[in-house]
Formats: structure tokens, sequence, C-alpha cells
């Protein structure tokens, strides 16, 4: 028990001294970006894994949290000219707000037919953004000018955003929550049967992933500097995209989407600036390949490799839940 | 009225292409459970054969279908057996990592073909590309009608083949039961590969349709996909007949959109109704015909 | 444990990358830094964008070609080096790229933009960072109107003003009672229709339709339908290539026939639309900011010889490419120093011509560093596009009104 505990002060305190010694250890600004775009990725992928790895319901529409919390930000400068970093505080609250009806229609509804309404409503809000000129500037979007000329600001509100995704899911999963979450993916009938009230604690789990999505979008209008509905809406590049991040680092584990994150961004701008015209090809194949021989991620892979010589770890059980 | 009556129409006859699309759809998605997000990919790879065929030989893309569906069901079967079976039968947290996969081969058969043929627009110009007759002051395009007529006859054989032949009630009993179909003698991984030959094939012979009075560029695939999955949903999954319906509903719905509400929010129609049906009739059209 | 492993594994993707990129970075620092000028130009060469940014790329390697041959490419003993970097066609690609070029690569200039939402980011980023941009296509009106002094746009015009020919052909010949208005609900649609809504208003000319669509639609008919009803006299539309083929090809089998149909540049003037419209791309007319039959010295040299080398007939947006790079070249043999405030000055004094006419930045209306563009109306007659206006550049007559389509 005390080694526990100690080893539970021990990573965090490493990793927060590292974290911030990072963007002193490594000035190049490029890279920086770089790190900012994976904390960014990694933040809306721990916000998607909490709903779709844990409890087993997979949206196909997280891109309408966040352009959701983008547009809080950006509308906050274009129609009231306050500081778009108020969206910070305002984004989340807006997109946990419509996240409340979105739950009540799709929680209806089970597996491919879940994942296929939450796609429709994030295109519903593409269309709406794009067409409702009057509130949204339309298709033009939103452009500013950065707050901070250098990274290292945004660097750390970036960290602290993932740091706080990072407790907000870990203190949900490791509370009683957890184990509903669990037990509406393995088996939702035998979940009902044992009464718990399904439809509740899936909403439990969409709002903190709303809270967390819109917090992200907030920080990419204050980041990128400019959006539009057809960037911060996008089904392929955000919706889809963050599945396949956490799906590659590993499902229902907490720090699974920050890895895949990392890889997804580390790979893709690789191939992006060495590869020319083939790089999302190259992309592609890797996907593939990932997916065929890892299919529970990376993360969920190692647990399996480490099985093989350790005994079973009970804990991991319950947050891994294969 | 005249407005309404051509709205009606082109509705109709633009509906029957989706459906047609769709319903390679939904036999893979009914069969196999799995949300397939390379199926407009595998719409684009049929349209590119089409149109390589009319370059290089001069076929004509309604001939160039009896090219392109073979090839595609090819292609179609080896993903299937290769790739996604690979997955099936490994343990995993979520199901969905196989959309996943999809969107890898999506990914793949996108950025291929725009290797093979850059990213530039093509199209095909036909002599019969622009004709049309008019009922009254309705008018109706011909190839658009030849379409329709070839989409039915299409769905009719899939039906037939479905209801009447060995393979066919296996890929439905599989569609109900897999476990079941099992027990029964069934091979469920070779009805699979066949299955999702079956809808790859479909999908190019939508595509082939569509060729003569659209374009294609790598990235035309995402456009049916989104497509593809409303009315798989609208007509229930694994239905055929629903896909026709569900086709038809969302080109009407569309087309009364785009008339009466605005071409910008067209889509937002259709999207609604899918809501709709997805929350109040949750087995699709699919639900009217049985019992 | 598990915990301890995954964050190994993060902190040594996050190395890896560090190490890699940072040797690739390195070499070629050490080995060309002292006798190269580097400039970077981002265009997108993947995702949906890739066809335009292909051509801007070529047109700018072609124009390149033919300064090094002229010996224009060295000044003062330092090469100039062109370094291409892919926006995918989306946004945050394309403000990675401009971080890479700035800060790894260390470009003293920028260049490309293909779209005007990669345009707004490169903009930014360079404007933050003072570099100098020069935008090779990018339209949108704002660019140019945040009072950036680092971002320069030559070649290309805000898209509210490719219509001044335009109106003065409206103004001066067909006087139209009422118009209608389509455009795809992109930046360039939507800043286009909303500058020519207002120069309508100015006049008092009714729009009878006014309506948005979704790119990449099949069937327009039900918008035309309602159109056709609305009896425009003329019709001015902002389309993508292919869906401008559709549109007019569908509007021929609604027997639709307003007056004059007017596209606004981008997709009508393109040779993907005559060969996908066919017949009924006749007397469509559209503005335009360049077409082959100019009479800027070089036009149609360009034209020539990009189609023997590519195979291929270009458009305006790979002039505005190749225009750009003569512009580059033009300003570094200029530049007292290269440094990024240097070139930013040399280009600041810019006065030369390029095959899209004279080049100089100026400050008026409310823009910054922004070229006075010369636009045209053109019209596809016999399946050739003629200058029509302004009349001393026309190369042939307009033909208005249009004859409906079933006299012809």
């Amino acid at each position: 028990m005390i080694s526990t505990g100690y080893k539970k002060l021990v990573v965090p305190t490493i990793v927060i001294i590292m974290a911030i010694a990072l963007p002193f250890v490594i000035k190049a600004p490029y890279f920086q970006h770089i790190i900012i775009m994976i904390f960014i990725w990694a933040t809306l992928g721990t916000a998607w894994n909490l709903l779709g790895g844990y409890a087993g319901q997979v949206s196909f529409g997280h891109a309408a949290f966040f352009g959701l919390g983008a547009y809080s930000a950006g509308l906050l400068i274009f129609h009231l000219n306050v500081s778009p970093w108020w969206g910070l505080a305002l984004g989340p609250v807006i997109s946990m707000v419509v996240a409340i009806p979105i739950g009540l229609v799709c929680f209806r509804l089970r597996g491919p037919y879940f994942a296929l309404a939450t796609l429709a409503l994030g295109e519903i809000f593409r269309l709406v953004f794009t067409n409702w000129v009057s509130l949204t500037n339309g298709a033009q979007g939103i452009l500013i000018l950065n707050t901070f000329s250098t990274k290292i600001p945004y660097y750390f509100i970036a960290f602290l955003i993932w740091g706080i995704s990072l407790i907000i899911v870990d203190r949900m999963i490791k509370s009683k929550l957890g184990y509903y979450f669990v037990s509406i993916r393995e088996d939702q009938d035998a979940a009902e049967s044992l009464g718990i009230p399904t439809t509740r604690y899936k909403m439990f789990a969409l709002l903190p992933s709303a809270f967390i999505a819109g917090l992200v979008g907030a920080f990419y209008m204050n980041y990128i500097a400019f959006i539009d509905p057809h960037v911060v809406f996008s089904l392929s590049d955000i919706s889809v995209m963050v599945i396949l991040v956490v799906m590659m680092g590993g499902v229902a584990t907490l720090l699974g989407p920050s890895i895949g994150a990392a890889i997804y961004i580390a790979l893709s701008e690789l191939f992006r600036a060495w590869l020319g015209s083939a790089n999302v090809l190259a992309f592609g194949i890797i996907v593939c390949l990932v997916i065929l021989f890892m299919p529970n991620g990376i993360i969920g892979e190692l647990g399996t490799l480490k099985r093989l010589f350790i005994r079973q770890d009970k804990k991991a059980m319950v947050a891994g839940g294969n | 009225m005249s407005l309404f009556l051509q709205t009606i129409i082109c509705g109709i006859l633009l509906g029957a292409m989706y459906a047609l699309i769709a319903i390679g759809m939904t036999l893979i998605m009914g069969v196999m459970k799995i949300i397939n997000l390379a199926h407009g990919a595998l719409v684009m790879v049929g349209m590119y054969i089409t149109y390589f065929c009319f370059k290089e030989w001069g076929i004509d893309p309604y001939l160039g279908m009896f090219i392109s569906m073979p090839a595609l069901f090819l292609i179609g079967c080896l993903i299937q057996k290769y790739l996604i079976n690979r997955l099936v039968e490994v343990d995993s947290i979520l199901p969905e990592n196989q959309v996943l996969l999809t969107v890898g081969i999506m990914l793949v058969l996108t950025e291929t073909m725009r290797l093979i043929f850059k990213s530039d627009y093509r199209s095909v110009v036909t002599s019969y590309s622009t004709k049309t007759f008019f009922l009254g002051d309705i008018s109706i395009s011909i190839p658009m009608t030849f379409g329709f007529l070839i989409a039915m006859i299409l769905t009719w054989l899939l039906h037939l083949f479905l209801t009447r032949t060995d393979l066919g009630r296996s890929i439905r009993a599989t569609a109900q039961d897999r476990d079941a179909a099992i027990y029964m003698g069934v091979n469920a991984s070779r009805i699979t590969v066949i299955t999702f030959g079956i809808g790859s094939a479909l999908a190019a012979a939508g595509g082939s349709l569509l060729l003569p009075l659209f374009y294609l560029w790598p990235d035309i695939g995402h456009l049916f996909t989104a497509k593809a999955f409303i009315i798989t949903i609208l007509g229930g999954m694994g239905s055929t007949m629903g896909a026709i319906l569900g086709g038809l509903t969302l080109g009407i719905a569309e087309s009364l959109g785009a008339t009466y509400i605005s071409m910008g929010y067209k889509d937002v129609v259709g999207l609604i109704i899918f809501l709709l049906v997805l929350l109040f009739l949750p087995g699709g059209f699919r639900s009217f015909t049985r019992r | 444990m598990k915990k301890c492993l995954a964050i190994l594994t993060v902190l040594l993707m996050v190395l890896g990358v560090t190490v890699i990129a940072g040797c690739g970075g390195g070499t070629q620092q050490g080995q060309e830094a002292q006798d190269v000028i580097k400039i970077g130009v981002i265009l997108p060469l993947t995702g949906t964008e890739a066809m335009f940014g292909t051509m801007e790329k070529n047109s700018m390697e072609m124009a390149y070609e033919e300064l090094k041959a002229a010996g224009k490419t060295t000044i003062n003993g330092k090469e100039i080096k062109l370094i291409f970097e892919d926006d995918q066609s989306r946004q945050d690609a394309a403000k990675a790229a401009a971080e890479k070029l700035i800060n790894q690569d260390k470009v003293v200039m920028l260049s490309g933009g293909y779209s005007s939402a990669n345009t707004n980011v490169i903009a930014g980023t360079a404007q933050s960072k003072g570099i100098p941009f020069l935008i090779v296509t990018g339209s949108a009106d704002k660019i140019t109107k945040q009072g950036w002094q680092w971002v320069f746009r030559g070649a290309a015009a805000p898209s509210s003003k490719y219509t001044s020919a335009l109106w003065d052909l409206f103004d001066k010949q067909i006087k139209p009672r009422n118009v209608a208005i389509i455009y795809e609900n992109t930046d360039f649609g939507t800043s286009s229709a909303e500058a020519f809504r207002n120069d309508c208003k100015a006049r008092g000319i009714k729009i009878v339709f006014d309506q948005s669509y979704e790119k990449g639609a099949i069937d327009f008919k039900p918008m035309l339908a309602n159109m056709k009803k609305a009896n425009p006299d003329v019709v001015f539309a902002v389309s993508y290539v292919m869906d401008a083929s559709l549109i007019v090809k569908q509007m021929r089998e609604l027997d639709f026939n307003p007056r004059l149909f007017v596209g606004g540049a981008a997709g009508y003037t393109m040779p993907e639309f005559l060969e996908n419209a066919g017949s009924a791309a006749e007397y469509i007319a559209s503005t335009t900011l360049w077409v082959p039959s100019v009479t800027w010295k070089g036009a149609s040299d360009y034209f020539n010889k990009y189609k023997e080398k590519y195979g291929k007939e270009p458009d305006y947006h790979g002039a505005q490419a190749y225009a750009t790079m003569y512009i580059i070249a033009d300003a570094l043999a200029r530049a007292k120093d290269f440094t990024p405030a240097g070139i930013q000055k040399a280009l600041k004094e810019t006065d030369m011509m390029t095959i899209m006419g004279p080049i100089k930045f100026e400050d008026w209306e409310g823009y910054t560093n922004q070229d006075r563009p010369t636009t045209y109306v053109v019209q596809w007659q016999k399946g050739k596009l003629e200058v029509v206006w302004p009349e001393e550049a026309a190369s042939g007559k307009l033909v208005f009104p249009v004859p409906k389509w079933n006299e012809r």
C-alpha cells in the first residue's frame, strides 16, 4: 500500500518536472509547435476515450464539441471584441450544454446506430455553422492574431489542459463510475438488469468528455488563430482522426490516447515533411498495419505482452477490460 | 406546380443512384455489422476503372460497368479476406477498430489513385451526357433515367440472388444470426468475403452509372460514404428493398430542401430525416415490410 | 509499471522525432547556409486542392528554370533555393509547414498559399514571426486588410475585386435590371458574393435570387429550377471547376435562358470546364485575372511552354505562381541584404511587369501591400476564351444577349 502511494506521487512528479523543462531543452519553435499539437490531440483523444473507450459509446461526432469550443472563443472576439482566451471558460460550458440534448437523443441507440447518429449530428453542426453566416461569418471563418509570439505560453497552457483532462478522467474511472462505464460497455443489458440507470451513466461520461473537447477546441482557436466550419467540424479530419488516435494508442487506457496522439502527429509530420506527395499514402499503410497487428493499440498490446511474463494485474483488468 | 414536380422527379432519379451505392453498404453492414468508411473510396476506384476504359479503349461507361464490377468484386474479396477477416478473429475491446481499418484502406485507395491519375478533375463526355426529354415543361435527363432503370434492374437481380439461390440464402442467414448460420454448416468467413465482394461490385456499378453525369477526382469518395450510411439506416441494415426506399426518400428530401429551403441546407434536411428515423423507427423502413 | 512504459514511449517518440529532424535540418544548414537564399513555398500537393497546388508548383519550377538559364537565380554569389512544403489542403498542416520553414529551414521569405483558409494561417504565422510572405492565390479580402506589414499580395486579387471589369461592363453596356447570385459556401464563394451583392445595392439593381450551395453536389436542378422561376436578367455564379460545368449543363437541360451568365473566375475559365461542359460552355462569360491571350509580354509563351512541358493547359492559377516567382527574383535582386527586413523593403519597392500585368504593392482602400489587380471579362466563343472587356484588351466582341439554348 505504501509503495503504491509512493509510486503514485513519483511518476507524476517526474512527468511534471520533465514537462516544465522540455521547452527549455527543445528550443526550436517548430518542435515546440509539434509538441503543442500533440497535447491538443492527446487532450481531445482523452476526452473521446472517456465516452468511447470506457463507456463503449463510439462517437463519430466529437468534432461538434471541439468546434463549439473553438467557435465560442472565436465568436467572442468576432462579435463582442472580448479576448478569445475567455473562450476557455465559455467553450467547455457551451459544449456541455449542447451535449445534454445530443446525449438524450443518441443514447437511445446502440452500437453502429449510435455511431451513425453522432456522425449525423456532427455533420449538421458543420452545415449549420457554414450556412448561418450572420452568427458565424460562415465559410470565411474567423481570423485573429496570436496573443503571444513565442510558443512557451501556449506550451504550458496546452500542458495544463492535458493534465486537467487526465486528472478528470483518472478520478472518474477510479471511482465507482468507472466500473459502471465498463459494465455498460461490456454488456448493457446485464448492466441494466443489475439496476444501473445506463442512460444517466452514459451522460456522466458524455458531459466531461464534451467539456474537455470544448476546452481544447477553445485553445485551438487561440493557438492556430484561424478557424472555419470545414476545419473544426470536419468529419474526416477531426471526428474520425480522434478515434484513430485513441485506437492506435490504446482504447480504455488512461495514457493510450496521449501515446496515439504523439504517434499520429509525429508520423504525419515526418511523412509530410519528407515524403512529398506520397505522405498520406504512407500514413494510410501505417494505420492499416497498426490496426492489424495491434488491434488494441500500443498500450493494450503492451498489456498482453506483459501478461505472458507477469502474473495478471487485477487493476489492469478493470481499466483495460480485456 | 411544375416546380414541385420537377423537384420530385430530380429527387427520384438522384435517389436511385444513391440507392445503388447504398445497397452495397447495406449488404456489408447487414452481414458483418461493421461501418465501412472505405465504401466511397470503392465507388471512386470503380469510377476510375470505368474512366480508364473509356479513355484508353473508348468503352462506353455503361459497358465499362461490366469491367469495373468484376474488378471491384475481386478487390473487395481481397480486402475482406486478407485485411478485415484477420481482424475479426482477434479479440479486442471495441469491435470498432475494424472501422479504423477501413479508414486506413480508404486513405490507401485514395492516395494510390492520386499517384496514378494525379489530382486532376476527370470527366467522361458522351453523346447522351446532357440529353433530356420534356414532359410538359418538366425536364428529365436521359442518362439519369437510364441510370435509374439499371439501378432498379440490378436491385431486382440482387433480390432474386438473395432469395432464390443457396449462396444468397446463406448470406441472409449469416446476416440474421452468424452463430446459428455456422451451426447450420455455413462457412461464415467465405460468406463475408463474397458479401464484401458483391457490395464493392455494386458500389462500382453506382460509380459507373454516375460517371457520365458527374465527374471524378481522388477525394470524391467522401461524398458517397455519408450518403450511403444515411440510406442504410433509413432502409434498415441488410435490406435491399429498404435501401431503394431509403435512397428515394433521401433524394426527394434533398431536392425538396434545395428548392424550398436553400441549396446550402439540403444536406441538413437529409440528416434530420436520418435522425428522426433512427429515433422513431430504429429498424428503418424495413420495419414496415416485416410483420 | 504500465504508466512508466507509456510515458517512456511518449518521451522516446518525441526524442526520436527531434533527433531525426534535428539531424536532417542540421546537415542542410551546415553545408549550404552560406551560399543560398532559402525561400519556403507552401502549396497543397495532396488533398482536395492538390490539382491547383501541383499546377502552381510546376509553374514556379518552370519560372525558376527560366530565371536560372538567364543567370538570375544567383545573386551576389548566393543561389535562390525553393523549398516546397505540402499543406495537405488542411490548415493545421499549413501552420506546421510555416513553422517548420521559418524555424527549421530558416527561410528568409515565404510564398504559396492556395486556399484562403490556409493562406490566413500562413499569413498570421509570417506576420507574428516577421517573415515576408508573398501570396500566390489566397484571395480572401481580409488577409491584406489586417494592416499586416509582412504580408504581400501581388499576382492575386482580393476576391471582392475580381469583378472590377465586370462592373465596368455592366455600367457601360449591359445595365442589368435584376440579377441572381449563386455561390459555393466557401471562403472565396461567400466573399465574392458579398462584394457583388454590395455592388448591386449601391447601384439599385434588384437581386431576385441569392443562394449558396455545398460544393460537390450532383444535382443542381432544384436550385436552378427555382432560379428560372425568378427569371433573372443576369446570373452571377461563383463555383469550383466541376460544379461550374454541372451548373451550365443542367441549365441547358432545364432550358433556362438568362440574358447573360457570368461566372466569378475560379471554375468558369478552366480547360476542364470546357472539356466537361462541352457545347454548354458556349457564350458563358466569366471574370478572370488572366487569360493566355492577354497582351502582357510572355503570357502566351508561358501558356505554350507549360502545355508542352506538362501536357496540360494551365489557367490563371498557374500564371499567378509563374509571375510570383519572377516577383521574388526581382525583389531579391534589389534587396540590400538577404534578411527578412531587407527583402520586405525590396518587395515594398517592387514596380515591375509580369505576365499578370504590372505589379506594385500599395496601400489603398484599407488594403496593405496589395497590388491593384487588372481584371477581365471573358466569354467562351467557339470553344475559345475571348477577352470581351475592357475594350482596349478585347480579342472578341461580347455576344449579348446570348441566344436561347434551343436557338443554337
